[in-house]
């Protein structure tokens, strides 16, 4: 049977002034099928977005394909302008990740709709309005009818995206392309959104192909999975065989590194790199039990932060984002803190630090109270690293600047070159070269941006470390690097950290105390292994159960 | 899209934006007074003229009530404001508001037709450019925009009443009459035409960087992959966000409209409110001078008041607090 | 140990790099700082010292059109012949020849002045490209002196503003309410009224009123800046607010802040043009592209196009040129940038 859409040899490179053309995609085949669903799997920088986008040709002006795309009898590489146009919206649609920015603003949601409706299919605008209508129904959006005259900042992430949705099976597409749908939503949106498109694909009888960088989710819906890397296929075949038997070392290195969320957590995760090394083969041991004994190191009281806004003609509201959290953190301790957007997780990071005043509750430090002390003194004890290492370190600093600058402030080392000496030092320790401490972190990946902002932090000699999503912007074998390297600092300078994440994967890694989080208050506390095997909130089972855990194979009857 | 205005919030935030206005009204007095007041020459002096003796100053002087202590002056300047009453002109004797009320109607015969014909030919223009972004065509105009923008405009005055007036024939070279028609199809056309020539290099750059980054949205990419073919794109989609910009823009020039190019009147003797402030300026009529000042900013914030009013019916984002 | 710091590219390294690539941008750079020497040398008097001395006839024409005819401008014949002799009757006579004795012995300085000027002449017969070269020293001098202390002003405050917000942001906001609520140009006339003519004011009246657009942008960018990950990241390591808005935040602004001195010093440049004509700008014993322009209105009736082209010529060339290598400046500048984002 001849597939819906073959891609055979394309490549993608884009022109870039005068300088030799940057190959995104070097030459990748494969097929979809009718009634198929099919993955492009790849970290970022893997061409599988490209690759999409070049099927309805919506590349950017200076990028050039070749190859060929063989649909319905015809290579779209060689379509005219007005035959894609043709094609786009009807028989081949886009989904893409940011609804929010991929909706017009100015325009109410409903006419969006109607669009596609009355430019392919011809409808009256009465018509286009009540087929709109019916598709909102479909995709789940509560009250269909006064919604189409919301417009996209009226409605929540999830609703927006199932606009999208909306818009794209308009008019009743063969293929749907959905360029990583849920990668900006909650965990439990994504678990709907996710479950949405397998219902509709299953009910319309069309093709999805599915964009993601996360396996567990790829797992769950595709039928076949493409891996790619550095613009090329590494494997591609169906699901339960990529997952039970993979080929290639890349998508076995893929499959090892998640933090997964059965079994005892290891010692180390995996890294991609020693795996393609062919180096990491054994299994890991189970990760050492810590001291139970350890003394106490951070105590905090029924803390709170409430921010003032403003409500009609002269009037304020409160709004509480952190609502009396208490905790014990000890010496050489984990706590894991998690929550979807706005759980106030990050607010509280912030106000542990007094970045944010606290409106109430204590914070005690070895005894002593942290609100009474001084600002400077706060910091060397206390340190935090922020989610995006492309917005945490001053462009304009070189990395010894950066490395430099709090210890010139604090007067640790007696003078520059000794301090020099020490940024080098923390450097190695870091796992980064020396010759790093010249450069400027454009130059830098995102990995090795947050070593760098790890080792500002460890300049001061703190305490206590707070990670503020640290590992969530980067890719899964780039996160296992800077997660062994927490673990390993921890276990050398006795670290206490407060590790804050929506990925509980990651937290079930790290953490030796969870904290679970809902609209400022503390809905679940207690160990890590009981949380995560037997949760006793419904919130917290529901979190748990919203993660996609990859492809199962089925129980047999 | 009326949805957008309720009536009680609407009502609230306007008497908010009243209650801020005041602010900043008493600061344009208080710069205005200590402007003239501490930098400015002896108004008693000015108005005695040169062959004016002691005695004579002196008794100008306690007229104007020169002689009471400074926050008395301003009070009496508040005062003076408040009651409309802006005094009489220093060298014509005439009172600024009969001024007002003579010279404003010339001004906006000319300004209003400029400012609208403006915006009605900049945005055509500007899609057009919008259009052949990143084409020869593009670099090429806004080349010759950027060597039309260094010309000044006096230049583009003098060359254009020498050629279409005194050479050419086609338009009167200066004048004004008390008929709004003949003023409106025979004097104003050459002074309108070369304000147009001249604002139309700016404009259209300006407008064309709002449309280019309009372009490079993400929605406009949603629109594409519907199948929208570009020409729908840019007037729904694209048109609708960069009114954004634009009518800010607007909201800005809107203003300046009321002082009118001083510098048209003055070439073409037209009796406007512009070239009355720089009369006055050279004959350092200060009456005319504050009473015209304090009077436009009042304008202006009025002016600013009515343009966030429209924001909210073109940017549905707008959250009027 | 403390090895040699291996030079890595900085961001200013890396646009001009960019900046050396832009073809357009280096041959308007070229062009300016063309302009930039003679402006040097006209101010250190080397050329156009003598502006002022009338070396001319009353608006000679350009070398390259030719001399103008002589007409004869005497409406009556001139009789010839000598003189008829009156002595017998001329109470002076006697005394003639003695004082022609005396004249003699002065010597007087026949000025010849010359029938065509490389650029012309104006009505007084100063050497049109004289005060043309001089005319480009002032006008942009006042105009680059206004857009330095107007972005001094503008950045300043904004930084304030925008950083500390509150109650000192409230009240720069007030500050920038108040002074953008008069349109410019009568804040301008406002201002030109009070402090009267010079060099010295005309740059203080630019300076004091243009500084509301840049203190908008400063503002905005600080606001930005001061939410962003790396400020707090400086804060968290205990950095001072002082250091966090000038050590952390500035640099990274200062690409903006260049920019727009460029644009404000082509708009200070053309004010100060219109300020001239108007007889706001430059005294009168100064010449500048505006005053040149005043004269030219004038000339232009009696045919005399020559001081309109120059001044026009000299203007336009500068500030095409000025507003292309800002354009390049900003490209150049843009990219890397966009790292942060």
């Amino acid at each position: 049977m001849t597939p819906l859409l073959s891609i055979q040899e394309l490549q993608v490179g884009f022109r870039m002034g005068k300088l030799p053309p940057v190959q995104a995609v070097r030459g990748i085949s494969f097929d979809i099928d009718a009634h198929s669903t099919v993955a492009l799997v790849g970290e970022s920088g893997s061409g599988k977005s490209v690759t999409a986008m070049s099927i309805v040709d919506l590349l950017p002006d200076n990028a050039e394909r070749r190859g060929r795309i063989l649909y319905g009898g015809r290579d779209l590489t060689q379509a005219g302008a007005a035959e894609m146009r043709a094609l786009r919206g009807r028989e081949i649609a886009c989904v893409f990740q940011d609804p929010m920015s991929s909706l017009n603003p100015v325009l109410p949601v409903g006419l969006q709709l109607c669009e596609p409706l009355r430019l392919h299919l011809k409808m009256s605008p009465r018509q286009a309005r009540e087929r709109a209508e019916a598709l909102l129904a479909e995709v789940g959006m509560p009250e269909p009818k006064r919604r189409l005259d919301a417009y996209a900042h009226e409605l929540s992430g999830g609703q927006q995206q199932r606009v999208m949705i909306a818009m794209a099976l308009a008019c009743e597409p063969k293929l749907l392309i959905a360029d990583e749908p849920t990668t900006a939503l909650d965990v439990t949106i994504q678990r709907q959104i996710l479950e949405l498109l397998a219902a509709l694909k299953a009910r319309h009888r069309m093709s999805l192909l599915f964009i993601s960088h996360d396996l567990g989710v790829v797992g769950e819906i595709a039928d076949r999975v493409v891996v790619m890397r550095h613009g090329q296929v590494r494997e591609q075949g169906a699901v339960a065989q990529i997952f039970t038997a993979p080929q290639d070392a890349y998508t076995r290195a893929l499959l090892a590194c998640r933090p997964g969320l059965s079994g005892p957590p290891p010692a180390r995760l995996r890294v991609i790199d020693e795996f393609l090394a062919g180096d990491d083969l054994a299994p890991q041991p189970p990760r050492a039990a810590k001291d139970p004994r350890s003394p106490v190191l951070l105590e905090v009281r029924a803390l709170a932060k409430s921010f003032w806004l403003r409500q009609g003609l002269f009037g304020k509201r409160e709004f509480k984002a952190v609502r009396g959290v208490s905790f014990r953190l000890r010496r050489g301790h984990t706590l894991g803190v998690v929550g979807e957007s706005g759980s106030g997780k990050t607010t509280l990071g912030l106000t542990l630090l007094r970045l944010l005043e606290p409106s109430g509750g204590e914070v005690h430090l070895d005894g002593r109270d942290l609100l009474e002390t001084g600002p400077l003194a706060l910091r060397r004890r206390l340190q935090i690293v922020f989610q995006n290492p492309y917005a945490s370190l001053n462009p304009r600093f070189s990395i010894g600047q950066t490395l430099v600058e709090p210890m010139a402030i604090h007067g640790i080392g007696a003078h520059r070159a000794e301090r020099e000496q020490r940024a080098r030092e923390l450097l190695a320790k870091v796992g980064l070269d020396g010759s790093a401490f010249a450069k400027y972190p454009h130059e830098f990946s995102g990995g090795q941006r947050q070593r760098v902002a790890i080792a500002r932090c460890l300049t001061l000699q703190p305490e206590v470390l707070v990670l503020d999503e640290a590992v969530s912007a980067l890719d899964v074998s780039v996160q296992a690097q800077v997660l062994n390297l927490l673990r390993d600092l921890q276990d050398e300078l006795g670290l206490a950290y407060v590790f804050i994440s929506h990925d509980l994967g990651v937290v079930r890694f790290i953490s030796d105390e969870v904290l679970v989080m809902k609209d400022g208050e503390v809905v679940e506390q207690a160990d890590a292994a009981q949380i995560l095997s037997a949760p006793t909130q419904d919130y917290t089972r529901r979190l748990l159960a919203a993660v996609p855990r990859g492809w199962r194979a089925p129980l047999t009857p | 899209m009326l949805r957008a205005y309720t009536a009680a919030p609407m009502a609230a935030y306007i008497l908010r934006r009243l209650w801020q206005m005041v602010p900043t009204l008493l600061g344009v007095v208080l710069l205005v007074f200590v402007l003239f007041k501490f930098f400015g020459g002896d108004p008693a002096e000015i108005l005695g003229g040169l062959n004016a003796s002691p005695e004579q100053i002196a008794s100008i002087r306690q007229q104007l009530g020169l002689d009471q202590p400074w926050w008395m002056q301003l009070w009496i300047f508040i005062q003076q404001i408040l009651s409309f009453d802006w005094g009489r002109s220093w060298a014509t004797n005439e009172p600024v508001a009969q001024l007002f009320a003579t010279r404003l109607p010339a001004t906006l015969t000319v300004m209003l037709p400029i400012l609208v014909l403006d915006t009605l030919l900049a945005i055509p223009i500007a899609i057009f450019v919008a259009t052949v972004r990143g084409s020869l065509t593009d670099r090429v105009i806004m080349i010759v925009t950027t060597v039309a923008l260094s010309i000044s405009f006096l230049v583009y005055i003098i060359v254009g009443q020498y050629l279409f007036g005194f050479q050419l024939g086609w338009f009167p070279v200066q004048g004004w009459s008390d008929s709004l028609w003949t003023n409106l199809t025979v004097y104003a056309p050459l002074p309108v035409l070369l304000a147009l020539l001249v604002g139309l290099a700016p404009q259209t750059r300006l407008y064309r960087s709002f449309f280019l980054d309009e372009i490079g949205q993400d929605y406009v990419r949603t629109a594409r992959a519907k199948g929208l073919g570009e020409g729908i794109i840019l007037w729904r989609h694209v048109l609708r966000n960069a009114l954004i910009p634009i009518l800010t823009n607007i909201g800005l020039a809107l203003p300046g409209i009321f002082v009118g190019s001083f510098l048209i009147e003055v070439f073409f003797s037209i009796p406007g409110l512009g070239r009355e402030v720089l009369l006055a300026v050279n004959r350092s009529d200060y009456p005319v001078i504050q009473a015209v000042t304090i009077y436009v900013a009042v304008l202006t914030m009025a002016i600013n008041l009515l343009t966030d009013l429209l924001y909210k019916w073109v940017d549905p984002r707008v959250v009027l607090k | 140990m403390s090895a040699v710091l291996e030079r890595s590219e900085g961001v200013w390294h890396a646009a001009w790099r960019r900046f050396r690539g832009d073809r357009l941008g280096m041959v308007c750079s070229g062009v300016v700082a063309a302009f930039l020497l003679m402006i040097a040398a006209s101010a250190l008097g080397w050329v156009a010292g003598d502006w002022q001395r009338e070396i001319g006839v009353s608006s000679a024409p350009p070398g390259f059109v030719g001399p103008r005819a002589v007409e004869s401008s005497i409406a009556t014949a001139v009789p010839r012949g000598p003189n008829a002799d009156l002595s017998d009757v001329d109470p002076l006579a006697p005394r003639y020849k003695e004082w022609d004795e005396r004249a003699a012995q002065f010597r007087s300085v026949e000025i010849h002045k010359l029938q065509t000027l490389p650029l012309g002449a104006d009505r007084l017969g100063r050497d049109v490209l004289a005060k043309a070269v001089k005319g480009t020293e002032i006008s942009v001098f006042v105009g680059l002196m206004a857009a330095l202390v107007a972005t001094f002003i503008g950045t300043l405050l904004g930084a304030l503003s925008g950083f500390f917000g509150g109650r000192a942001g409230d009240l720069l906001e007030w500050l920038y309410n108040v002074f953008t609520s008069i349109p410019g140009i009568l804040l301008i006339f406002a201002f030109a009224a009070v402090f009267g003519r010079g060099i010295g004011t005309v740059v203080l009246i630019l300076g004091l009123t243009g500084w509301t657009g840049i203190y908008r942008l400063v503002r905005a960018e600080f606001i930005k800046h001061a939410v962003r990950d790396y400020v707090r990241a400086a804060q968290a390591i205990g950095a001072s607010a002082m250091s966090r808005m000038f050590r952390h935040i500035l640099p990274n602004v200062s690409h903006v802040v260049l920019v727009q001195l460029s644009i404000l010093t082509v708009g200070f440049i053309k004010a100060e043009v219109i300020l001239s004509y108007l007889g706001l700008g430059v005294p009168v014993d100064q010449v500048s592209w505006g005053t040149m322009l005043a004269e030219a209105q004038s000339e232009l009736l009696l045919g005399h196009w020559w001081q309109l082209a120059a001044a026009t010529l000299f203007m336009a060339t500068f500030v095409t040129a000025f507003s292309l290598m800002t354009d390049a400046l900003r490209d150049a500048l843009d990219p890397k940038l966009r790292g942060l984002e």
